[in-house]
Order: C-alpha cells, then sequence, then structure tokens
C-alpha cells in the first residue's frame, strides 16, 4: 500500500483516508461519464459524510444545481453486500457503495 | 416455484415464450401473464422510449423478497412465478416487464399478479429516463427507499 496516498494532514494531525466507489444508478448517472464516482473519505465516515461529499461535488462541479442536489438528499445508499444502509453505517475500510436515488421502475 | 431475471436488452431479447411455459402445470387452474409495455404519452408529453436502469442484484433480492411475502401476505402457498425486467432502452409498445403467475384458483392468481407489479413499483431498485419527440430526455421522479 502506497502510505503516502492513505493518509492526509490537517493542522498536525493524520487520517487514516478511505477511497470510496460510488456506483451510480438512475438519476444519479448524470454526475459523470462513468459508471462511478471516486471519492475519498476520513476513517469511520459514515453515510451522512457521503452525503455531505457528493453534495460538495454537485456545488462545485455542477453550480449546486438544485435537481442533482435534491436528488442526494433523497436516496439510499447501498453496501457491497446488496443491503440498504442507514444514514449512521461507518465507513473503516475502502469499499464500494451504491447510491440508489427515488425508484419507480415497471 | 420462483424464477427472475434482469434481461440486458444490449445481450438478449426478453421472451414472452419463456414465461407461460415456466409456469404451465396441470396443478394450477389459473394463469396470468402481465406484460408492462411502454406507452406514447405521459404527462402530456409525447414519448419515444424508455430507458431503464437497474441495480440488478437488488432487484433480483427484491423479487424473492416479494414472492416468498406472498406466502404470510395472501396466504397463497401453491404458485409458480415468472418475473423478468430489462435494462437498456424500450421502444414504444414493447415490453419492460412480464409477471406470470400460475395458482389453484383464480382469485389467487390475481391477487398475486396485482401484489407482485405493487411492491416492484414501490421497492425494486429500478430506473426510468423517458425520451421525448422533441429529443429531450428525462429522468423520472420516483419514490425514496428507506433504510430498514
Amino acid at each position: 500500500m502506497d502510505q503516502s496516498r492513505r493518509f492526509t494532514q490537517v493542522p498536525g494531525k493524520y487520517f487514516l483516508i478511505m477511497k470510496i466507489k460510488l456506483e451510480l444508478f438512475g438519476a444519479s448517472r448524470d454526475l459523470s461519464n462513468k459508471d462511478f464516482l471516486e471519492l475519498n473519505l476520513k476513517n469511520k465516515s459514515s453515510i451522512k459524510d457521503l452525503r455531505e461529499k457528493i453534495i460538495n461535488y454537485v456545488d462545485q462541479k455542477f453550480k449546486g444545481n438544485e435537481n442533482l442536489r435534491k436528488i442526494i438528499e433523497t436516496s439510499a445508499f447501498c453496501s457491497e453486500d446488496n443491503n440498504i444502509i442507514s444514514e449512521n453505517y461507518q465507513i473503516d475500510k475502502d469499499q464500494k457503495i451504491g447510491i440508489i436515488p427515488p425508484i419507480g421502475g415497471g | 416455484m420462483l424464477h427472475t431475471k434482469i434481461v440486458d436488452l444490449s445481450k438478449e431479447k426478453i421472451k414472452p415464450e419463456n414465461a407461460e411455459e415456466f409456469i404451465a402445470s396441470s396443478k394450477f387452474g389459473a394463469s396470468i401473464v402481465f406484460y408492462g409495455t411502454v406507452r406514447e404519452n405521459n404527462e402530456n408529453k409525447k414519448v419515444t422510449g424508455i430507458t431503464y436502469d437497474s441495480h440488478d442484484d437488488l432487484v433480483i433480492k427484491s423479487f424473492k423478497e416479494i414472492y416468498n411475502e406472498a406466502d404470510q401476505k395472501l396466504n397463497i402457498k401453491e404458485k409458480s412465478v415468472y418475473i423478468e425486467h430489462v435494462k437498456g432502452y424500450v421502444g414504444l409498445g414493447e415490453i419492460s416487464i412480464i409477471i406470470a403467475v400460475a395458482c389453484p384458483h383464480r382469485s389467487e392468481a390475481y391477487d398475486l399478479s396485482r401484489y407482485i407489479i405493487e411492491e416492484i413499483k414501490k421497492r425494486s431498485p429500478i430506473w426510468k429516463k423517458e425520451h421525448y419527440e422533441n429529443k429531450e430526455s428525462e429522468w423520472l421522479k420516483g419514490n425514496p427507499i428507506q433504510a430498514n
């Protein structure tokens, strides 16, 4: 593991960085030309933190596009083992997480 | 007996004849095959087609849960169920979903078929992007899924 990539220093403190591959579905596909986004989060971040990170991404890359913001705010998230995870779910390793916007198929 | 599948239209076609073959049995006196198809109008917009997106693993998981719940909620023990949903681009009049059910009696078959499609609408992570005559397209607004 390349340790220099895995830690970040913020005013004298070191944080282990978790690499999240956010798999995109439905309306969230408008966030990227790829099927996923790669995001870095501090160790033991929660889904709430991940949601805030994605909203920051929308603010920076899409000038705070209201539709995209609303989609992120109302999305659920799914773990690698295909469970819908709660807002308090702790992210303590590199992993894939799926974003599940409001659904309406059939 | 249950069959579930997401049919990726970039690789294969959905085949209605497979559904009837799967549920055919002399144990059952009632069979219903439901097709969802793409219609030409939605909220006063001329639709030319729909692109379906799916979280395949979660969708299959939800289909199995819905099938198993029918035992408790509808008290239908004897049944054969075939569910296929497509992903990819679907043109006007083409099939997006097949739900085929067979039960001993017609009331059970009607109840089960209706239950499955309504639950899929509420719970299965499937998304629609509508394409319009003016070349524009948009993801349809849906219902948020809640964590348990």
